[in-house]
This record gives C-alpha cells, structure tokens and sequence, in this order.
C-alpha cells in the first residue's frame, strides 16, 4: 500500500514563491555603455506586469535578456523556478516563454496560418517521421487549434493571405496569435500598440486581459501610457537602466520620479 | 535509345539530382559555395567500393550518400553557426581542401583519377530522382519543411517560435550533401574517370546556378533550372564558340527580369521591365509619384 498522507509522504512545505519569472540584479553592458544596471524584477504569476520608461531605459534590452536573445553581463533569469540564464530563446519557448517584437517580426513571405503553425512549433511533431502524410490525433488536434486562433484574433478570412501583405494592426495581430500559439505560461510583448491605429489600440486592452484569463501572465513594454494604466496589474519604472519605482499603475505613474524622468522637470 | 539520347538523359538526371540537393539547403536560406565537394566525396566514395572492393553500385550509391552527409553535417556543424558570409567562405575553403586531398591521395590515383567505374544507367537515376521528388513532396507538406521555410525568412523570428535554426540547418545541409553524394557517384560510374579538378569551383557555381536560375521558392523550380542550363549549351551548339558568351548573357538578362528565378513569386509583375529601366543611368524607372 501506498504510503500517501502518511508522515514520511507530506510534502516538505515550500514558501509557495508564485513568480512566474524572476530577472535578478540583471547588469547589461555594451562596449562599456551601460544599458541596465542591477534591475531586478518580479513577475508574479497572473498578472499584467508594464514597464515603462523614456527611450533608451533599457526596456527593450530588459526584454531581450528576459527572453534570451541578449545574454546578461551579470544577473540571473528564473522561470517558474529555474535558472535560464544560459538557455537560448528557443529552448526558453518549450519552458512557458514567448515574445512578439517591437517592429514585428512576421515570416512575411509565408501564410497567416503559417505563421500560426510554426508558433505550435516547440509541442508539435517535427522529427522526420512528421514527413509521413496521414496526420495523427495530435497533429490534428494542433491544426483544429491554429484555426481556433485564428478565429480568435479575426484572422480567419486572411489566414491563406501572405503576412507581409496585410495591414500593421492585422499583421500584429498575427505575431500574438503565433506566440500564444506555443501555449506559453509567460508572454512578454514589447510594444504592443505601437503603429495601432486608435480603434485597434482600444480593441488591444480586452484582448491582452482575455490572455490573462486563459493563464497567461503578460509583461507588456509599452508607450502608450493610456494601454499601461488601463490594462497593468503592476508597473516598473526604468530609467536609465535603473529600476526608478515599482507599484501600481496609479501610483507609479502619478510618483513625482516619473514626472521628472518624462518631462525632465 | 540512342547511346547519345542516353548520355544526355543521365547528364540531365545527374543535373536534377545536383539541383534538387542543392535546393534543400538554399530552403533554408543557406547557400553553399562548395557543394561540388560532396559530389567529389561521393564519387570517390562510390568508385573505391565498385572498382577496389568490387561492391555493387547500388550499395555504394547508398555508401556515397551517406558519405555525404557525413561530411555535410561536419562542415554544416562548423560553418552555419556563423554569418552567411562564413558559411560561404567554410564551404569554398572545404571544397578546396577536398580537391587538394584527392589530387595527393595515390591509393584513387591523384591527379590523373580514378577510372573503371560504369553501370550508371537510365532506370537507376530515374529511381534516385523518383526517391528524392517523393522526400521533397513530403518535405515541403510537413511541418519540417515549414521550419525551413521560417529559418530562410527570419531567424529571430524562428528561435523565438522555438525553432532550434542551428540544429534544422545543419540537418537541412546534411540532407542536401548527401543527396550530391549520390549524384556525384552516378556522375562518376557514366564519365568512367573521375579527377579531383572535376569537383573544383566551376562545378559547385554550376549547381548553385541551376538553383538560383530556377528559383528557390519550390523545388521544380530547380528541376527547371537544371534543364535549361544543361540543355542550352546543347541547343545552342550552332554557335559553336559564341555560346558561352549567349549563355551568359541570357542569364543576366533573366536575373535583371525575374530575379526570384523562373519559377517563383517575386513582384506582381510576371517580368519586371522597370528593372531595365532602373539599370539606365539619370532615370529611376520605377518610381512614380502616386
């Protein structure tokens, strides 16, 4: 018999952390140029985290190195736990992490559905017996998944359009669709509503909560302090590489730091 | 069929092979400078077994292609983890390598060859076409050809989708000298001699151009490619010592017009004439104020 619940078996209490993804004491330098200097940040599980700041705080560099497509000159990057400081972004994807990219970074020159599928990428079968023509359950189950988001982000009508060739909104549109497409448990999207038009950015804020509420923590970097304030549970506030306040949107946003690290007086 | 219907029939075969192997790395976005070394590989390969250890030709055409890709993920390995412009100079530089190693190798002749090798027949390219028109079908359907169509797109792009880019090339690259492999012993056992010159610089630019001039886009597209540059020099012959000139000349007008190949989608245009215009000095032809 199994010796469930028996004194040997309880589980050794764990202090429950719930951070999704912990940066620590993250120093970034290029050729000498600081671009981030002992940031530390704390994503916790659930929620909407922002970080704002003037161009050139480092926002995008913070990202980058969350994501591991910059290595940290010092710090330590930790999802759900582990340390992945030393993993490259494609082996950060099968562990719960995908991006999108401030400028876009579509395969433009592939469908929109193509673009879904290589988000299922890191959960799909790609070896060379996936050459093999009769799909599985699971393949199928996948292609049924890609046309549900597709639905999803109203790309359905466009998804044999080459990306490249539809309007930025839509286009942005795409690059979520393919980074949820991974099932990931954290989404960093640098910029999200940058070249939206007003009604797109409008539509933007619903959708990022809906993210949230199929189990998807969110860290957005964005401008649009409009976006920032009405969809972030919490918001960081760089600066010059620095983490400058940490709170809620209200605070933060309204804190006499940031006013004079926006408007300089 | 004639003896000489029948020589040119496997030239082209050997040609389509050459081509549709090169296209498999080119999907990928990566262009090899050297590819003529892993037919070189496979030739000699293929030719020590039959004509040293009297192996039949069809096991050394497997032993050739897999000789291929050894090599090719060797040089894939050490080569497209870089830029593309190391990749092409690791390519040409291991091409080169190859060549210098055969010509001072006594065992396969040296410099003045191998020879003895026959038994290349129609039927027997035929099948090796048929296989890897079989594989690239399936290829190009799947979810693996899909990841080469993403690499050859944007790499960013593709690590951040999870995509392992290095990893998928290197295989990609692999597969690729391994099929020139196979070409390279069916190219040696209907020439009857094979010399390391044979596998130099000009025979790798040849493959390549078959691929470009076809196109990358889909992999007829270098079937096509490898017909017309094998064929020209042959319908052309009336011109005796002018072809080559012709030849050339054709091919950049072509790559002026449709520089995506003659199979593929480019500009919205079937050919495009402003790129003429653009090539005269003190115009900027395509440009309109609208």
């Amino acid at each position: 018999m199994r010796s469930n619940g028996s004194f040997l078996g309880a589980p050794v209490a764990i202090v429950m952390t719930d951070r999704t993804l912990r940066a620590r004491n993250i120093t970034k330098q290029f050729d000498g140029v600081t671009a981030l200097a002992e940031v530390t940040l704390e994503v916790e599980r659930g929620s909407i985290h922002g970080i704002v700041g003037p161009n050139g705080a480092g926002k995008t560099t913070l990202l980058n190195v969350m994501s591991g497509f910059l290595p940290p000159t010092e710090g330590a990057v930790e999802l759900n736990g582990r340390d992945v400081t030393r993993l490259t972004p494609q082996k950060r994807v099968p562990l719960g992490l995908t991006r999108t990219f401030q400028n876009l970074r579509l395969f433009g020159g592939l469908t929109v559905r193509e673009n879904v599928l290589l988000g299922q990428h890191s959960r799909a079968r790609t070896g060379f017996l996936s050459l093999w023509p009769f799909p599985t359950a699971g393949d199928r189950e996948l292609d049924r998944e890609a046309d549900h988001a597709l639905g999803i982000f109203g790309l359905t009508e466009y998804r044999k359009r080459r990306a490249a060739t539809l309007p930025y909104g839509l286009q942005k549109q795409v690059e979520i669709a393919r980074a949820i497409s991974a099932k990931p448990k954290l989404l960093l999207m640098d910029e999200p509503a940058a070249g939206m038009t007003g009604q797109e950015r409008v539509e933007l804020v619903p959708r990022i909560r809906a993210l949230r509420d199929e189990g998807i923590t969110v860290v957005i970097v964005e401008h649009d302090m409009d976006v920032i304030a009405s969809v972030c549970d919490v918001v960081t506030v760089l600066n010059f590489g620095r983490v400058l306040i940490e709170g809620s949107p209200a605070e933060a946003l309204a804190s006499d730091e940031v006013r004079t690290a926006y408007l300089g007086t | 069929m004639s003896a000489y219907t029948e020589a040119v029939t496997i030239k082209l075969g050997i040609a389509i092979l050459l081509a549709l192997g090169y296209w498999i790395t080119a999907a990928t976005g990566k262009f090899s400078f050297g590819h003529a070394a892993f037919m070189g590989i496979g030739a000699y390969a293929a030719s020590i077994l039959t004509v040293k250890f009297d192996w039949s030709l069809e096991t050394s055409i497997l032993i050739a292609g897999l000789a291929g890709a050894i090599a090719g993920a060797f040089v894939g390995w050490i080569s497209l983890r870089l830029s593309i412009l190391y990749l092409a100079i690791i390519t040409f530089a291991f091409a080169e390598i190859v060549k210098i190693l055969l010509e001072s190798w006594d065992y396969v002749g040296g410099a003045s060859g191998l020879f003895g090798m026959r038994g290349t027949t129609v039927p027997l390219v035929a099948v090796c076409i048929g296989i890897v028109i079989v594989y690239l079908f399936l290829l190009t359907r799947s979810r693996k050809g899909l990841s080469y169509e993403a690499i050859r797109e944007d790499e960013q792009a593709a690590r951040a989708c999870g995509l392992g880019v290095t990893r998928i090339s290197v295989e990609a690259f692999a597969v690729s000298a391994a099929i020139t492999g196979v070409a390279g012993a069916l190219s040696a056992h209907e020439t009857l001699i094979i010399t390391p010159s044979q596998f130099g610089a000009a025979q790798s630019l040849l493959i390549i151009l078959f691929v470009v001039l076809g196109g990358v886009q889909y992999f007829w597209g270098a079937i096509v490619g490898a017909v017309v540059l094998t064929m020209l020099p042959i319908w052309f012959d009336f011109l005796e010592e002018y072809y080559q000139i012709t030849y050339g000349l054709l091919f950049v007008v072509l790559m002026i017009l449709r520089p995506q190949g003659i199979i593929g989608r480019g500009t919205a245009r079937r050919f495009d004439l402003d790129a003429l215009k653009r090539l005269v000095p003190g115009r900027t032809g395509g440009d309109r104020d609208d």
